[in-house]
């Protein structure tokens, strides 16, 4: 195929910063946001003010939302740590369980939409150079969506910020502040079957404050389940900056961890990446996230020689990124500057690209 | 005259009641939020993902990060209500170190260096001025440590930095002098740098004397900061971290008679990316050592003559930015006080709806600066006497202090 590219489409406007979004049924677009709002809107249609609907309200920053074709549900997570399923028919919340007594930091959806994991954890001071004490819940947890029942409570240090499953359901990967990602075999229980450590992705302050930030914001399973995608942002000496690489790494762990390939220093700037998402047809995966300085927020690359095929500047911070089924639309969601809230300025995005080639 | 008699003179008890008071400053560099902190607004678009907790003062809420402190907000004062105007770090660090705006090419010494002169003793083995700063770095922060701390008050009232890489090194006594000889040699030093500094009317022989005087003080009193001579059980109390082990620390040296202690740890509270994934570790940090040390100094007898001060720079923007992070902001912000001259339980001043502006109460650095030396016996409104100097003030422009918040 041509080199793919993309050309903007509508914008949607939504009340404040989109935390995750996803497809539904019928080309409906769902959005977590900042305000605790579950929102719906359409893929299609015209751009206004107001085009959306709200569904459901977390008291917290609404962190995930993950529709399930085979439960025909909807299953939001929160900072709150609640998960609630939500009756897209009624367009109400009709089930809500405490998942964590912390954040729920990310939540994915099983390829089958049996079920849905949630990560959390709270960076706690562990050490005198600020390492993160260990989790005082577990960090990871693994609910069936049909009944709400907890199926899998797995350990790791916290926070955990991201989670993915493999595309045939059986492997489940989260990575957390310090750059570990644990892989568990869920056809095997839940049995650990390696560990990544990378330091890529951690920033320690040196220049300023004792601490650590970044870590691994989003994971991805290649297409073949063959090898596992790391995003976020690379190692920073100024914490306070944002000013890391925007980094991609895969890793393979079949015959032993190794860094098969990662983005390449020519190819990128600095800022934040906090999702990936792959193309249907899985040749190539976008990456995105905040532009601290450099030519782009959202890039694709080949999945196969890992180099950048095209570049775009959103211009803003993304923090959800989903291909249509079919391919030919890229959904990007994130934010605006908040600014005064006294203007009480709308300030969640959604724009969908086309994509090309 | 008796001893009775002489020490009943107003000016000679104001001085021995001064001598026995502390300040403890925790020096939360770079700009705490006061969202997450004293002044939380859950429910708003600007509140943040951190809910807030009722505290011992009915009515009053502190961020959910905070229960520590929530519990004994009948210990604390809180002042809601700052409105300064430095935006940037090191105008910012200077005005609130200093408590006043610059007046070049005058530099008015900082609070640490006015409190050692005001409450320290100039032949004291323990230094009247300690900064602990366990993070040698620190951006603007870094570039004020290196700079002029004592003004115009001299080299003599600038800090002694010890913490983290800072340690006292080679401060024993050589093993092939004896105390006899080491004493003979420091008296032989001392008669002829005073008679340099006299003939040649030298201040920078003056300042070299001092500072040499201190480092003798310093071989006698090194052993008091060794963190490891600190029991086990409270330094687990205090928590690993660097900044909760130097505030244990400053906690030591007051009991030592350390008159002013100011504990940082860099700049770690200048969350411009990850505000809230950095808060939810740093403040129940900052939480815990607030806790403890008030109760420390209370369970010690030490409460009563030791001023704790939890304060930054200046806030932190009530909206969040592309980066996850609060900016810089003066215009609102809060911070806390504990101890000596202070009522426990005062909560001054108040923000609006969304924390973005002052609508009760406001005060500036000169305020601030005012309360802290009133509530340590000091007139904030007395002049600096120096030769040649124009007529300077403790706090300038006859600023009131926070009359809510003094006991």
């Amino acid at each position: 195929m041509n080199s793919p590219s993309l050309k903007k489409g509508k914008e949607i406007i939504l009340p404040s910063h989109v935390l995750d979004l996803t497809l539904g049924p019928d080309d409906y677009l769902y959005a977590a946001c900042l305000d605790g709002g579950i929102y719906e809107t359409s893929l299609h249609g015209e751009t206004k003010e107001n085009a959306y609907q709200e569904l459901a309200r977390h008291e917290n920053y609404a962190s995930g939302v993950n529709w399930s074709a085979s439960q025909n549900t909807l299953v939001s997570a929160s900072y709150d740590g609640d998960l609630k399923w939500i009756d897209l028919k009624e367009k109400k919340a009709i089930r809500s369980i405490q998942a964590h007594r912390f954040w729920s930091w990310q939540s994915r959806i099983s390829p089958d939409g049996t079920c849905i994991a949630s990560t959390t954890g709270q960076y706690l001071c562990g050490g005198y150079k600020y390492e993160p004490a260990p989790e005082t819940e577990p960090s990871v947890k693994v609910f069936e969506i049909a009944s709400g029942k907890l199926l899998y409570s797995l350990s790791h240090t916290p926070p955990v910020q991201s989670v993915a499953f493999s595309h045939d359901g059986k492997l489940l990967a989260a990575g957390n502040l310090m750059g570990e990602v644990i892989l568990w075999d869920l056809s095997q229980g839940g049995k650990e079957i390696a560990r990544i450590n990378t330091p890529d992705f951690t920033g320690w302050g040196i220049i300023k404050g004792h601490y650590y930030t970044g870590g691994v914001y989003a994971l991805h399973f290649s297409p073949d389940d063959q090898s596992l995608y790391l995003a976020g942002m690379g190692t920073t000496r100024d914490p306070a900056a944002g000013n890391g690489k925007q980094l991609w790494q895969k890793y393979t762990w079949q015959e032993g961890v190794k860094k098969d390939s990662a983005a390449s220093d020519g190819e990128i700037g600095e800022g934040l990446m906090e999702t990936l998402a792959f193309h249907p047809g899985g040749e190539f995966f976008v990456m995105a996230g905040r532009l601290f300085k450099g030519q782009w927020n959202a890039a694709l690359f080949d999945h196969q020689s890992g180099s950048k095929v095209h570049e775009q500047n959103v211009g803003f911070r993304i923090s959800s990124s989903v291909f249509t089924p079919d391919g030919k639309s890229l959904i990007l969601a994130g934010g605006v500057n908040q600014d005064n809230p006294a203007e009480e300025k709308k300030w969640g995005r959604i724009i969908i690209y086309d994509v090309l080639g | 005259m008796s001893w009775a008699g002489l020490f009943g003179a107003p000016a000679f008890a104001e001085i021995a009641k001064r001598q026995q008071k502390h300040c403890i400053l925790l020096w939360l560099c770079g700009g705490p939020s006061q969202f997450e902190t004293w002044d939380p607004k859950p429910g708003t678009s600007t509140g943040g993902p951190f809910k807030s907790i009722p505290t011992k003062i009915p009515g009053t809420h502190f961020s959910e990060l905070m229960p520590k402190c929530a519990s004994i907000a009948d210990k604390l004062a809180i002042v809601r209500s700052m409105k300064t105007t430095a935006k940037e770090h090191t105008e910012g660090i200077n005005l609130l170190q200093r408590g006043h705006q610059p007046r070049p090419p005058f530099t008015r010494p900082t609070l640490g260096s006015v409190l050692s002169q005001q409450l320290g003793q100039l032949d004291s083995k323990i230094p009247n001025f300690i900064l602990l700063d366990p993070c040698p770095e620190g951006n603007e922060f870094k570039g004020f440590k290196a700079g002029n701390w004592a003004g115009w008050l001299g080299a003599q009232y600038s800090p002694v930095r010890v913490g983290g890489e800072f340690q006292i090194p080679n401060a024993d006594r050589l093993d092939s002098i004896t105390e006899d000889d080491h004493e003979a040699r420091e008296a032989l030093r001392r008669f002829f740098s005073k008679k340099y500094e006299n003939e040649r009317k030298s201040s920078a022989a003056s300042s070299w004397n001092a500072t040499f005087e201190r480092v003798n003080g310093l071989m006698s009193c090194s052993h008091l900061f060794d963190l490891e001579r600190i029991p086990q059980a409270d330094r687990d109390r205090y928590g690993p971290g660097a900044f909760g082990q130097h505030a244990l620390l400053a906690r030591t040296l007051v009991e030592e008679g350390a008159p002013f202690v100011m504990v940082a740890n860099g700049m770690p509270w200048d969350t411009h990316v990850f505000n809230h994934e950095i808060y939810q570790m740093v403040v129940p940090d900052l939480d815990n050592i607030i806790f403890q040390l008030t109760k420390d100094l209370e369970d010690r007898g030490l409460l009563e003559d030791t001023l704790v001060v939890a304060m930054g720079e200046f806030g932190r923007t009530p909206w969040i930015n592309q980066a996850r992070g609060r900016d810089h902001y003066p215009n609102a912000w809060s911070l806390a006080m504990a101890g000596g001259g202070i009522k426990g339980g005062a909560i001054v001043g108040a923000t609006d709806r969304y924390g973005a502006e002052v609508i009760e109460d406001p005060f500036n650095e000169e305020n601030l600066f005012a309360t802290i030396f009133t509530a340590l016996g000091i007139d904030p409104h007395r002049e600096f006497h120096i030769p040649g100097m124009p007529t300077f003030h403790h706090v300038e422009n006859q600023a009131k202090p926070i009359s809510q918040i003094l006991s």
